[in-house]
């Protein structure tokens, strides 16, 4: 009888086993439809990808010989009539914060300063000019490009333009024949129109600060073609986005931060509003993008997506660390030199000092509110410190601050150190440092562009400088796992302070407390157990 | 007066070789030849040869003397296309020429063949 018992004891355990295991199993395997921020992104990728309705080259005003750009340029505005006004007020064009104050504006036109050519020189640094969507490096002295953006052909469009001339001029019959196949370059180009693809946002947003890679660290040309382990929304292999699919884009106005306003306030995903801008995470894969029962969605009010599914940047190319502009300068036999490095990149250049690269960089982690405070040539500084050109701003007592990952770029730069203002030298042209190699002048000349006060009395100071890293989205199966954070003394988290992170963080009356009650429950349940036993065999027996 | 008279000629020669080797590898119009070379392709694609109208060599693919060499040697086998490269007149090569080697990869301005 006691050992019928027994049995029936075995035989219930193991029942209750199978069905913790069959009613666990569905749950786990359904994870992805329980996820509803996942529906959701999926819902948005659903449309089809082509929607043109219009094939450019049966335009008449296409079909026009053309001189020069800005005739092309009168060419789309005969149909897009609006498309000038609206994109003259955007950043893109004005290089100018618009939230920023008047008398001491933000943008590559105003005032601003950054880590790598320092100052555009309110746009008279032409160098800069060649990533402003004009015709030519004149700044806004131009008509617009449209062809930068949409143009699906890239050619060089100033020497065409000049072998047309010549040749359509000539008087060399040979040569008057060949004008045709430089206007029919024109016309094949200029006819190549789409939406922004990959390539033509790249051309500027992968190689700015001078070179592929120099700036973001998660934005470089890896990104034109990549696959979705490099990142999982743009990859051919994957959901093949352009950057416009997030960059959600309305009257020319490409949504996206600008400077120190956020990219989105309101984080709104588009189940709340549907004419939302995509350009947050939540946008497409909610707040809530685990499954239900994941402890992961507790986290996303506190930290963002990008923390834990950009677990590295700089993964295909290299991207640049350091630079120091102390160090450049110096000559070999009276003529500049460069010296190449690993990856084949400069690790000294006379013209820019000396540089440091990396790949696949561990960002670092700040709170981040979607602001960022970026530094002008008007701001004074305390050079016994790193001047931080550009830092996120935020903190953890804000609603919409999170933890996010950024690429923390650092150097030295020249700053005046009489009026404790950073300086802002024209690099670029017959009077610029380039060829000069004269810091005085150089500077000098920058600071009567931008009509700032220079006291003639240099050094160079220590500077930072944060982008966001945001793009390299990698797949959920290399995103951070729990442990890489909740863990001492290697937590990717351990430089921010200020609140308790299990894992992490130690306090010893919490872990005895804690220890403390796992013990006694388990001392309980073995109590129980027993009790349970014992008084279950004595009914038997009687 | 013997030794220096042929000292002077001596001279006199190696400076007008010298020039005339330099104008014979640079006298082609670079702009004509660059749209004649564009033009290889282009009819041989058409005609279904290669798959792109476009040249699969840039100019900066070889340096100076190496399109030197080439031209010297006319070994146009490389570049596919014989039917066309065959109809192409020495002055039409010349241009080529000229333009591949004034922005070789060791010129002063190499280019990538747009």
């Amino acid at each position: 009888m006691r050992l019928k018992s027994k049995h029936k004891r075995y035989a219930l355990s193991c029942l209750w086993i199978c069905l913790l295991f069959f009613t666990s199993a569905p749950s786990f395997a359904n994870q992805e439809q329980d996820a509803p921020g996942l529906e959701l992104a999926r819902q948005v990728v659903k449309e089809a990808k082509n929607t043109t309705t219009a094939d450019h080259s049966r335009f008449k005003a296409l079909n026009q010989d053309f001189t020069s750009g800005p005739e092309i340029t009168k060419a789309c505005l005969s149909c897009h009539t609006e498309a000038a006004d609206q994109l003259k007020k955007t950043l893109h064009w004005t290089w100018l914060d618009p939230n920023s104050p008047k008398d001491n504006q933000r943008g590559k036109a105003g005032y601003s300063i950054n880590n790598f050519c320092i100052s555009a020189n309110a746009m008279n640094d032409h160098h800069c000019n060649e990533c402003h969507i004009g015709w030519n490096e004149k700044g806004k002295e131009t008509e617009i490009d449209c062809l930068k953006c949409h143009g699906q052909k890239k050619i060089n469009w100033e020497e065409v333009f000049q072998d047309y001339k010549i040749l359509t001029e000539s008087k060399d019959p040979e040569e008057n024949v060949l004008a045709k196949d430089a206007q029919a370059e024109i016309h094949e180009a200029a006819q190549s129109i789409g939406r922004p693809t990959r390539k033509n946002c790249g051309s500027c947003h992968f190689s700015g600060g001078g070179g592929d890679g120099v700036k973001h660290g998660d934005l470089d040309p890896s990104l034109i073609n990549p696959n979705r382990k490099l990142n999982v929304h743009m990859g051919y292999d994957g959901q093949d986005f352009e950057c416009s699919r997030c960059h959600t884009t309305v009257a020319h106005h490409v949504a996206g931060r600008i400077y120190g306003t956020p990219a989105s306030e309101t984080r709104h995903s588009l189940l709340e509003h549907d004419l939302e801008p995509k350009i947050m995470c939540e946008s497409c894969h909610s707040d809530k993008p685990h499954e239900l029962s994941s402890k992961m969605n507790d986290h996303t009010d506190k930290v963002a997506c990008q923390a834990c599914h950009v677990p590295v940047i700089a993964k295909v190319l290299p991207v640049q660390r350091w630079w120091d502009w102390s160090r450049a300068g110096k000559k070999k036999d009276g003529k500049p030199y460069d010296v190449n490095g690993p990856f084949g990149k400069p690790v000294y250049q006379s013209t820019k000092g000396d540089t440091k690269w990396e790949k696949n960089v561990i960002p670092n982690y700040l709170w981040f509110n979607g602001s960022i405070k970026g530094f002008t040539a008007k701001d004074m500084i305390d050079p016994s410190k790193v001047v931080k050109l550009a830092w996120p701003e935020g903190n953890r007592n804000e609603k919409n601050a999170r933890i996010f990952p950024f690429n923390i770029h650092s150097g030295k730069q020249p700053y005046d150190t009489v009026n404790k203002t950073m300086t802002t030298p024209l690099l670029s042209g017959e009077h610029g440092y380039w060829t000069t190699f004269d810091w005085q002048d150089s500077i000098q000349r920058g600071a009567k562009y931008l009509n700032l006060p220079f006291s003639g009395k240099i050094d160079f100071v220590e500077t930072a400088y944060v982008f966001p890293s945001t793009h390299m989205v990698a797949p959920r199966e290399e995103a951070l796992k729990c442990n890489q954070c909740h863990t001492r003394p290697d937590s990717r988290l351990a430089d921010l302070a200020g609140f308790y992170m299990p894992g992490r963080d130690k306090v010893k009356l919490i872990d005895i407390a804690g220890w403390a009650i796992v013990l006694s429950s388990f001392v309980g349940i073995v109590l129980h157990a027993l009790g349970r036993i014992f008084a279950n065999g004595r009914k038997k027996e009687e | 007066m013997l030794k220096r008279l042929i000292i002077t000629l001596m001279a006199m020669c190696f400076v007008f070789a010298t020039i005339g080797i330099g104008f014979a590898g640079e006298d082609g119009n670079a702009r004509k030849g660059k749209y004649t070379y564009r033009n290889v392709y282009k009819s041989c694609n058409k005609r279904g040869e290669v798959d792109s109208p476009r040249p699969p060599l840039g100019p900066d693919s070889k340096t100076q003397a190496q399109w030197k060499r080439t031209f010297d040697k006319k070994e146009f086998d490389q570049f596919k296309c014989g039917e066309e490269w065959s109809k192409l007149s020495e002055k039409d090569l010349n241009d080529i020429y000229t333009y591949l080697h004034e922005h070789a990869a060791d010129s002063p301005s190499p280019a990538k063949c747009k």
